[in-house]
Parts: structure tokens; C-alpha cells; sequence
């Protein structure tokens, strides 16, 4: 349940730490609540630093603070029901960067991820995810 | 259709029951129940937790049933012949009665006896000679030694 004002961790290679949510992207409803799945806008409020060297050959988008960009959820702290009725949560709220045409920013995914993407249909972040609960 | 055991308890966890926590460094943790959750994340030690499996199991309690069961096992010993004797001696030394092994000592006592008188007849009849024979020899030699 992500929402106005909520953080994520990213845990993508695409340079940002921490986002906060601004925006749910859901088809009828603007406002409300993100779970895992939902494509969100966000800020990017902690950055890693951006050396001069890879500034200029960025070959790899790298993204600073204080960017507006688009993630989709993949883990949260609140519980997500199975179809065989078991529920999940993970330990906090994890997102991966995204840009307008819903492509990945980042090239690699360091942690678990939620396997309720591949029914919402990011097959490919759940492809290059390390595991997959 | 899996049964899982909850991480806590130990209790057994059906499909559609209870929690999956999936924890920062990937570690899956099932819970069977909110209690076993709560607990869990204070960090409560479940050997000590007088409801849980851990506990009765360090405790050893209700495990008397199993015990019991298994006790009517007996071994049976079988009587079983060494190499160098076999089954019927070992019998028939066993069966000797007591009067039997005090002839047996006897009759090997004098037999010792006898044999002893030989050997001392004979050493006294043998060793004359030998006791003999030095003197002669060192007589012989003590001259030339001179």
C-alpha cells in the first residue's frame, strides 16, 4: 500500500537509493494505493553520487537526486494474497526505475522480488531478478 | 499439496493458512498464526516457550508413549563354538561335576610328581660327568699357565 508521500528502496543499478511516491498510476483511480505491480511516479530523494568520469560516458543511465522519473513496485511490507490463498509480505517496500515507455533504467536487480509481477506483467524485471518469492 | 511447518511453533501449516515473511536478507519465514508472527518478530527464543514443538522436544515431554514401545525388544544370546573348541567340549567341560575335576587335578598332580622324580634321577646321574670334566681342564691349564 504505497501511497502519496511513501519511500521505497530501489534496488536496481540505476543510481537512485531512495524514492518517494507521488503519484499512483492506476487506470481509474489517481490517487489511492500502489501495491506490488503498480507503476508509480516518483521522486528520487537519495541518490549515489555520479563521478566526472561517469558523467561523461554514461552508457548506463544514471539518475541524481531530486529526478522525477516512474518505478514499479516489487516488494511490500504489506501482505499481497495468493491465488492459493497464502499471504506474503516482505520486510519494506522496494521499487525498480523506470522510464515513460516502461523499460528498465537499471541493468541488474540486487534482492527478491515478488513473484505477483510476472500476473501484472513485468516478466522481464522477474527474468532478471536474483530470486523471486 | 504441501503441508509446511511454521518456523516458530513448529505446528503444521496448511494451504491457505497462515503468514509468508520474507525477511531483508531473503530468508522465508512461515508462520501458522499471528501469534507465532508476534512472537517471532520480538524475537522470543522458542525453546523456551512452553507451547512450541522446540521446547517439548528439549524438554522431552509426551515422548514416554514412544519410548515404551520400543523397550519389548530383547536380544536373544546364542551359544556359539570358538575355533579352537568347538560346541561339545565346551559342554562337556561345563557339565563336569565337581568330583570329576577334583580326580582330574589329582591324577594331574601325581603325574607332575612322577615326572619330577624322573628329571631329578637324571640330573643326578647326568651332571657327574660334566662337573668332572672342568676340573680336569683347568688342573691341565693352571700347569701350563705357570
Amino acid at each position: 500500500m504505497i501511497g502519496l508521500k511513501g519511500t521505497l528502496n530501489v534496488i536496481d543499478n540505476s543510481g537512485a537509493l531512495l524514492v518517494e511516491c507521488v503519484n499512483v498510476l492506476k487506470q481509474k483511480v489517481n490517487n489511492g494505493w500502489g501495491g506490488v505491480g503498480d507503476e508509480i511516479v516518483c521522486v528520487v530523494k537519495r541518490a549515489r553520487p555520479v563521478s566526472p568520469a561517469a558523467q561523461a560516458s554514461s552508457t548506463a543511465v544514471k539518475v541524481r537526486k531530486g529526478d522525477v522519473r516512474r518505478a514499479v513496485i516489487v516488494r511490500t511490507k504489506k501482505a499481497v494474497r495468493r491465488p492459493d490463498g497464502r499471504m506474503i509480505r516482505f520486510d519494506d517496500n522496494a521499487a525498480v526505475l523506470l522510464n515513460n515507455k516502461r523499460d528498465m533504467l537499471g541493468t541488474r536487480i540486487g534482492g527478491v522480488v515478488s513473484a505477483d509481477l510476472r500476473m501484472k506483467g513485468w516478466g522481464k524485471i522477474v527474468s532478471i531478478a536474483p530470486k523471486v518469492i | 499439496m504441501k503441508v509446511e511447518i511454521d518456523n516458530f511453533s513448529q505446528f503444521r501449516i496448511y494451504p491457505s493458512k497462515g503468514r509468508l515473511f520474507v525477511r531483508g536478507d531473503s530468508k522465508v519465514f512461515r508462520f501458522s498464526t499471528s501469534k507465532n508472527e508476534s512472537l517471532f518478530l520480538q524475537r522470543k527464543n522458542p525453546r523456551k516457550i512452553s507451547w512450541t514443538v522446540p521446547y517439548r522436544r528439549l524438554h522431552r515431554k509426551g515422548i514416554t508413549e514412544e519410548i515404551a514401545k520400543k523397550r519389548s525388544r530383547k536380544t536373544v544370546k546364542h551359544q556359539r563354538g570358538i575355533v579352537g573348541a568347538d560346541m561339545a567340549s565346551i559342554l562337556a567341560k561345563r557339565n563336569q561335576t565337581s568330583q570329576a575335576r577334583v580326580a582330574q587335578r589329582t591324577a594331574a598332580i601325581q603325574k607332575a610328581k612322577s615326572e619330577k622324580k624322573e628329571k631329578e634321577s637324571k640330573k643326578t646321574k647326568a651332571p657327574r660327568a660334566p662337573t668332572t670334566a672342568p676340573k680336569v681342564s683347568k688342573q691341565a691349564k693352571g700347569g701350563k699357565g705357570r
